[in-house]
């Protein structure tokens, strides 16, 4: 197992309240996985992102025990440098321009600018990156002046030109159309094709269903479940802790309970599919 | 490919008086204030009126046009020219003097009145005209990179771009959403008030996503390396036209001539 994070027993809880919102956790994040982390409002998933970035307590100040690993060692003895190891990208697209830019290609090198990287360098990554996240179309163009979805394109592709392992992303698309999700999704697949470890917030269940490796849910500031997607996700008693669960579990829940004799609870279309294909040969 | 990015980001200018330095501008600009307090202490007629301050606009006209940024300059102005004339009016009609120099109905207008807002609206004008040809001639992140080269910290000139880059992005979304308003039957032309009324209840939501974005935002620079130490590398290359010196030179012999002036005039 080639462990990149680590959480030991970690409580944090902000300044001026008097719960915890992140209580217990103990999490282990192998390198080169998807994490998608799902449950109800208020559970405590952004929390947990600032966590693990560090923003909690560095930040938001508050109070955090326990260790918050990165490669063996903790998150606070890597300094400004944790920037290039662990990227994060918010839910709202139109808070993650820096305002300084006026053209997307400017935007996207400005974290490199900020690092001290040579200009020719720059402008190879600014390109490679540009062309991944399929914004080159939009180089020359003001990044407040174009679409959401491009936006947060933008913004992804502003981090990653940074080439962080560790990737952590909230909602990303939770502002954004049907159109604006999809191309936001690419990036997260071309993402985990480099083997980069990606841990995602968000709603769509069924896109956590076919991207993440593994799941982890939460609800009221503790890990409730965690593990392989096609375990956790199969899970229909899930729903009853404010979770969705994918319509191709549900389904093959219900046809389980009906006697359908399946192999195991789908998560994904795909798998959908072929299950009940399976089920419906055995049965003729 | 004809041209790199690196090349396409730069800043595009006409000619070498709008490809002037950055800082170049600033000081150009501080010499022009000095000008006009120079001149407005020369009094004519009967009520002591600073006549002189009219020979800045000719100059600043003069300026837009070898710029070659007049129409964009001009377009500038018009608020200015508003905000001077009500100056203006403010000041005559209100400022009570010895002597009445004019009447319209029950209004009057004295002859302190007359001078003041004839001094201040001037001063007012010459001195934006000034700001609008430094800022229409230059890009804001020029201003913030000459800024920084200049020794500013890095936060101030970040504010100041980027408040100035939020001020286009909102004006450009409020056309926007003036757009969208006229399109459902609004009213949005007319006066000031009629405006407002269109306007503030759809640019209220604007502001206030801007505002709370803001911890967003400190989140997003800082992952951007905002607060590394180290040397920073630029994109941006800031270009001389090779005008700085000349232009200098001409700025000061320009103040030794209007003080050589105006102390000989004193004796
Ligand atoms: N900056 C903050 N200060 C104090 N409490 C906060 C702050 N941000 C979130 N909380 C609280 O922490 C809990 C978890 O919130 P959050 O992590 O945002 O949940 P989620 O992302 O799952 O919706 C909520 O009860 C919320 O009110
Ligand atoms: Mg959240």
């Amino acid at each position: 197992m080639d462990v990149i994070m680590e959480c030991k027993n970690v409580n944090y809880q902000y300044p001026l309240t008097d719960t915890k919102q992140i209580e217990n956790l103990n999490l282990t994040i192998e390198r080169g996985k998807v994490y998608g982390v799902v449950g109800e409002n208020g559970s405590g998933k952004t929390t947990l992102c600032a966590v693990l970035r560090g923003f909690a307590p560095s930040f938001y100040k508050g109070e955090l025990t326990g260790e918050v690993l990165y490669d063996g060692k903790p998150l606070a003895e890597y300094g400004d440098e944790i920037a290039t190891k662990i990227g994060f990208v918010f839910q709202n697209p139109f808070t993650q321009i820096s305002g300084v830019k006026d053209t997307v290609f400017e935007e996207i090198a400005y974290g490199l600018e900020n690092f001290g990287v040579p200009v020719e360098e720059i402008e190879q990554r600014v390109i490679n990156v540009m062309k991944m996240t399929n914004v080159e179309s939009l180089a020359l163009k003001n990044p407040f002046l174009i679409s959401g979805g491009q936006m947060q394109r933008v913004a992804l592709a502003s981090v990653i030109v940074l080439e962080p392992d560790v990737m952590i992303i909230d909602e990303p698309t939770s502002q954004l159309d049907p159109d604006g999700t999809e191309s936001v999704f690419e990036i997260i697949k071309a993402m985990k094709e480099k083997k980069k470890t990606i841990i995602l917030v968000e709603h769509k269940i069924d896109l956590i269903a076919e991207y993440a490796d593994e799941v982890i849910v939460m609800k009221d500031a503790k890990v409730i479940a965690c593990g392989p997607t096609k375990e956790i996700l199969a899970k229909t008693e899930l729903m009853q802790q404010g979770v969705n669960v994918p319509q191709a579990a549900i389904l093959g829940q219900k046809l389980k309970e009906k006697g359908l004799d399946i192999e195991y609870i789908p998560v994904t279309e795909q798998d959908a599919v072929k299950v009940f294909e399976n089920a419906g040969k055995a049965g003729k | 490919m004809d041209k790199s990015y690196l090349e396409l980001v730069q800043v595009q200018k006409k000619n070498k008086i709008e490809g002037l330095y950055p800082t170049t501008k600033l000081w150009i600009l501080l010499f022009f204030v000095i000008w006009i307090f120079i001149l407005s202490t020369i009094k004519f007629t009967s009520i002591q009126l600073p006549l002189l301050n009219l020979v800045w606009i000719p100059v600043l006209l003069f300026m837009f046009y070898i710029s070659g940024d007049f129409v964009k300059c001009i377009k500038a102005c018009r608020v200015i020219l508003t905000i001077a004339a009500i100056i203006f009016l403010a000041q005559a009609f209100i400022i009570p003097g010895d002597r009445e120099v004019f009447r319209l109905a029950f209004l009057k207008v004295s002859d302190s009145g007359l001078k003041k807002g004839f001094e201040l609206s001037t001063m007012v004008l010459s001195i934006a005209g000034a700001f609008v040809w430094v800022f229409q001639t230059t890009d804001n992140k020029e201003i913030g990179q000459a800024l920084e080269e200049s020794g500013v910290n890095y936060t101030v000139s970040y504010i100041f771009v980027s408040t100035l880059n939020m001020i286009n992005v909102l004006s450009k979304n409020s056309q926007t959403i003036m757009n969208a308003q006229r399109a459902r039957g609004v009213e949005t032309q007319g006066n000031m008030i009629v405006r407002a009324k269109a306007f503030v209840p759809s640019f209220i939501p604007l502001v206030l996503s801007a505002i709370t974005g803001a911890e967003e935002r400190v989140l997003t620079l800082e992952s951007r390396g905002f607060a590394v130490k180290c040397q920073k590398t630029r994109v941006l290359k800031l270009q001389k036209s090779g005008l700085e010196k000349p232009a200098m030179i001409v700025c000061v012999i320009i103040t030794v001539l209007l003080i050589a002036g105006r102390v000989v005039l004193w004796m």
